[in-house]
């Protein structure tokens, strides 16, 4: 009798809060339906045409995927540039945002100045200035060769143009703009409460076990956010390839995304360029599935709504 | 009550000359892309054009080069492309195959465009399986520029208008030994320089009449050129690929940041509209000359051909085709108009607004008024526009092939020139 | 012992201020170097390239960027910016806010699915879209209006609602309980328990949108078509062709002008961003 009551009461309740959560969402629900969705369907069935966007699209099956995976050299560079750029640049970018973030969670004086200077490279985004300034720093007589000189090595390389290490100025650049993981990171830290620091210091812990007992693991659902959104925006990267290298030299910094826009908007291969562009959704999508199942293991949330 | 009424009447009467209004004014849509520069001078133009038509209201969008296309591109899409377009003689084939582009000869039969006097040639170039889809908003040509006070420093007189490739060699080796600057500066490789233009001095042209397959029959020339090229590089006469591509002009295709502003090489490959461009980024005190793209023979053709520097073409989504077709009679012929353009998208098509100019224009745009008046006389034919898939050729096999891999020494000429033809030959052929 | 663990205090904090300033300034060597070439004349600009100081300081090219192009100045460009971002920015923030609360807090039938559905949508190369999306905003008739830019943004954006909800997932649900005890609605326990506790979140999120809709140019390039609605973004590409006559200068002033406001705008946020929890008084 007592049972039946709650199971029709938690049901009563479920409606409630089917209701409520519905309400919520409704908004990003009715722009997905609106405006996101009708797009999408669109380019899945673009990436089984020719469709060249100035004309009206044929069929032609799975030609474009067959192209893509058996006879396009130039994909599986594109490929390996951007598994390339994305294994490295999101790992460097997410340390080097963490160690600033926790350099900078001090109350000492001028952090709101240092905070400033490390946030404001993020903030010139991919402008033309960007793509000059970089140019600029890995030219033949940048920054980077007078600094090598200055110790007395050979500082003749030309960065921007070697295959080798093209692709290298992109991935710093990638790790100067750090700021906006630097700032979640910074969020993060400043919510963990207070009081577990101020417990763990009665427990006489140092500040080494601190930060592996209580920062790391109250700062996971962030370090999670933050490798998710880092490695989906790492596999469609695409301004800074654009404005600074062109895909060049040698294809070496041809990352997906800008291989599939020259396709697309320069050879008027959109059914390709849309083919191009799921096979890249799907591994992503992979990825990120991989990342959140293992998330349940290393991810700490104060509050669990299953 | 009455006041109600007397509003309502105001109302409706506002209404009447409104539409009476709108019913009288023409509008018309106008994109281009550009700098700074040309917006300025193509704005003046349209608002005098407005001033002397005041039917006619002109609404207009700018862009650099390449948001220009993508623009261009995402509006054709919808259905919204503007109803006069700036286009380009290397992507012109490929709106005309698609029917984007409204033929023009109605509009020169009724002489809505007058075109008495434009040279043929000129009009080939916009010329289509024999329609004309567009005409040259100005005339342009590649050309050597020569740094004359370095060739004096050197000592070496400057080269005749018909100098030969071999000639040319001898020279840039000269200047770089008696001045230890490069010969001829960066870009050399481009696609209408090492390909084209090469062909071009043998009197062949690049792809067949029907765009299905490439012309030219032997690859020695394009090989010959290259290795050329590479005995230049190697003697220090010119920038290695890696050289030319990390410094600014190679990375972003600028000419005002070529070697020859900054007196690093004494000879830079131009086209003839960039060289007032080149001349101002250097600075007052220098001295400039231009003379013809190198020949194979002294008594054969040079490299160049008269083309046009980008054309203005009517659009088969635009409402208003005649209205648009005045406004490009008004470009071609307007005195006042081409005084504003001032030649910066090059020499004006009519004889007689050309006259009108070159009274008028900078000492460096006489050099350049006068070097297209001996490419007029002088010149490889005029190629008819490239097919469609010049472009996908460009991207994804030339510049990949020829300007890379031969020169980061990963393909010998020989195997560059015969991949180069396998693989054009293939996307010509698709269907 | 007292003053030894003063002088260890004094050279710890020297050490931190000496390594961070000098981390700082690699940092903003560009931007130096940028403001340095935008008050460079023509002919030194590209022939002193990697001096950060000009050498005959001029504001010309101040002068003749802000003039635009044909009779349009960058006082238009700026005010079209900023109306923009600052409605875009609203819109995205509190939207997401509200979405995020109920991905984070609710449990409903779909929601994985949804949540999954949302995340996808992030995965997808804006590139492809654009096209498809065009065709869409062009038959409401919305092309050549703010409206494709700005109607989006009322529907929150993937990128917040996710960082959103995982900053939600972090606050106790405790809190919740207690002040559903308390007889508190969900929309109550959003507004009063959530959203206070939100403040470094919602602020470092206000940044973010402000300063990618600032230098965003796709989206306005391709629907603005009138350059008296051209954004700052969209104004600062159209000064350079590579066929043409560029003026560099121009662009390094104008550039260096456009960073300003997010400059601004970061150091007036800043005061929220270090309100962590402990000041927002989680202790009651």
């Amino acid at each position: 009798m007592k049972k039946r009551a709650t199971t029709s009461a938690s049901a009563g309740r479920q409606r409630l809060d089917n209701l409520a959560g519905y309400l919520f969402i409704s908004p990003w629900l009715f722009g997905f339906l609106a405006l996101t969705v009708i797009p999408i369907i669109a380019s899945i069935f673009l990436s089984f045409t020719n469709y060249d966007i100035l004309s009206p699209p044929r069929w032609v099956g799975l030609q474009n995927f067959k192209k893509m995976f058996f006879e396009d050299p130039r994909y599986w560079k594109s490929v390996r540039a951007t598994l390339y750029y994305a294994l490295t640049a999101v790992p460097l970018r997410l340390i080097v945002a963490l160690s600033v973030a926790m350099l900078l969670n001090t109350s000492r004086r001028g952090v709101a100045l240092y905070r400033a200077l490390f946030y404001v490279p993020s903030v010139v985004g991919d402008s033309v200035a960007v793509a000059v300034m970089w140019r600029q720093i890995f030219g033949g007589d940048g920054l980077v060769n007078a600094f090598l000189r200055l110790f007395g090595l050979p500082g003749k390389r030309l960065w921007l143009a070697d295959p080798q290490f093209a692709i290298w100025t992109l991935i710093l650049l990638a790790a100067w703009q750090f700021g906006s993981a630097m700032l979640i990171f910074l969020a993060g830290l400043k919510q963990i409460p207070y009081e577990l620091y101020e417990s763990a210091d009665i427990d006489g812990a140092g500040p080494v076990r601190k930060f592996f007992s209580i920062t790391i693991p109250q700062l996971t659902p962030i370090i999670f956010f933050n490798l998710v959104m880092q490695t989906i925006n790492g596999l469609i990267v695409f301004t800074p390839a654009l404005i600074i290298t062109n895909g060049g030299p040698l294809d070496t910094t041809n990352f997906y995304a800008l291989y599939l826009y020259k396709r697309g908007f320069e050879n008027f291969q959109m059914g390709y360029a849309s083919a191009m562009a799921w096979i890249l959704m799907l591994v992503t999508a992979l990825l990120t599935l991989v990342i959140f199942k293992t998330s349940s293991r290393w991810v700490f949330y104060e509050s669990e709504v299953k | 009550m009455k006041r109600k009424l007397i509003s309502l009447l105001c109302l409706a009467l506002i209404a009447l000359a409104g539409a009476f209004g709108q019913t009288k004014k023409v509008e018309l849509k106008f994109a281009w892309w550009g700098s700074q520069v040309r917006h300025e001078a193509t704005i003046k133009v349209i608002e005098l054009y407005q001033k002397l038509h005041p039917n006619v209201s002109i609404s207009y969008e700018f862009a650099g080069f390449d948001d220009y296309w993508m623009k261009m591109t995402t509006m054709a899409a919808g259905g919204q492309l503007p109803d006069i377009m700036q286009q380009d003689y290397s992507r012109i084939t490929e709106w005309q195959s698609r029917n984007l582009l409204e033929p023009l000869d109605p509009f020169v039969q009724n002489k809505t465009i007058n075109l008495s006097d434009v040279a043929k040639p000129i009009l080939d170039s916009g010329t289509i399986n024999g329609k004309l889809y567009a005409i040259s908003a100005g005339s342009n040509s590649y050309a050597m520029m020569l740094d004359v006070d370095a060739f004096k420093k050197a000592g070496i007189p400057l080269p005749s208008q018909d100098w030969t490739w071999d000639e040319f060699e001898k020279i840039a080796l000269q200047l770089h030994e008696k001045l230890g600057i490069y010969g001829i500066g960066g870009g050399f490789e481009v696609d209408e320089l090492a390909w084209k233009a090469n062909y071009l001095s043998d009197g062949q042209f690049l792809y067949s009449a029907d765009g299905k397959s490439l012309a030219y029959k032997d690859d020695a020339l394009l090989v010959n050129f290259l290795k050329m090229l590479q005995r230049l590089i190697k003697a220090g006469a010119a920038p290695t690929y890696q050289e030319y591509m990390s410094s600014f002009g190679g990375a972003t295709g600028n000419v005002q940041m070529d070697a020859i502003v900054t007196g690093k090489s004494a000879i830079e490959a131009v086209w003839s509209n960039q060289v007032v461009t080149v001349a101002t980024a250097a600075g007052p005190g220098r001295n400039f000359a231009v003379v013809h793209i190198p020949r194979h023979k002294k008594t054969g053709l040079p490299g160049n051909f008269l083309k046009p520097s980008m054309f203005l073409s009517i659009t088969s989504q635009s409402k208003n085709k005649e209205e648009a077709a005045k406004f490009i009679d008004f470009w071609t012929n307007s005195v006042e108009a081409n005084l504003i353009l001032n030649a910066e998208r090059g020499v004006p098509i009519s004889a007689k607004v050309r006259e009108a100019l070159k009274q008028t224009v900078s000492p460096i745009n006489k050099v350049v008024f006068e070097y297209m008046d001996r490419v007029a006389k002088d010149a490889a034919p005029t190629p008819p526009p490239e097919p469609a898939r010049h472009a996908e050729i460009r991207a994804n096999v030339y510049v990949p092939l020829i300007r890379e891999q031969v020169f980061y020494g990963v393909l010998t000429p020989e195997e560059a020139a015969k991949q180069l033809r396998i693989q054009a030959t293939e996307i010509l052929k698709r269907p | 012992m007292k003053a030894q663990s003063t002088a260890h205090r004094v050279s710890r904090t020297l050490l931190f201020h000496v390594f961070t300033a000098a981390c700082g300034l690699l940092m903003v060597y560009p931007i130096l170097w940028l403001a340095g070439s935008s008050l460079k004349g023509p002919s030194e600009i590209w022939r002193k390239v990697y001096s950060l100081f000009p050498e005959h300081p001029t504001l010309e090219n101040y002068i003749n960027g802000w003039k635009g192009f044909g009779g349009v100045s960058f006082t238009v460009y700026y005010r079209n910016s900023l109306v923009y971002t600052v409605l875009a920015t609203a819109f995205t923030i509190v939207s997401s806010a509200v979405v995020a609360f109920g991905f984070a807090r609710i449990r409903f039938k779909g929601k994985n699915f949804l949540f999954a559905c949302m995340l996808v949508t992030m995965m997808i190369p804006p590139q492809i879209l654009i096209i498809p999306q065009y065709i869409v905003f062009s038959k409401l008739g919305w092309v050549n209006t703010y409206l494709p830019l700005i109607v989006p943004r009322l529907f929150g954006q993937a990128f917040f609602i996710f960082m959103f909800v995982q900053f939600m997932r972090g606050i106790p649900l405790e809190l919740d309980e207690a002040a559903q005890i308390d007889g508190c609605s969900r929309g109550r326990i959003f507004w009063s328990v959530h959203l206070p506790l939100m403040k470094p979140a919602l602020f470092t999120g206000s940044i973010f949108s402000f300063y990618w809709t600032w230098n965003d140019f796709f989206a306005p390039l391709i629907y603005l078509n009138n350059p008296k609605r051209y954004t700052l973004s969209v104004a600062l590409r159209s000064f350079s062709d590579p066929s043409g006559l560029t003026d560099w200068g121009a662009i390094f002033a104008m550039s260096f002008l456009s960073l300003i406001p997010v400059i601004v705008l970061f150091i007036a946020f800043q005061r929220f961003l270090v309100q962590g929890i402990a000041t927002t008084g989680l202790k009651g």
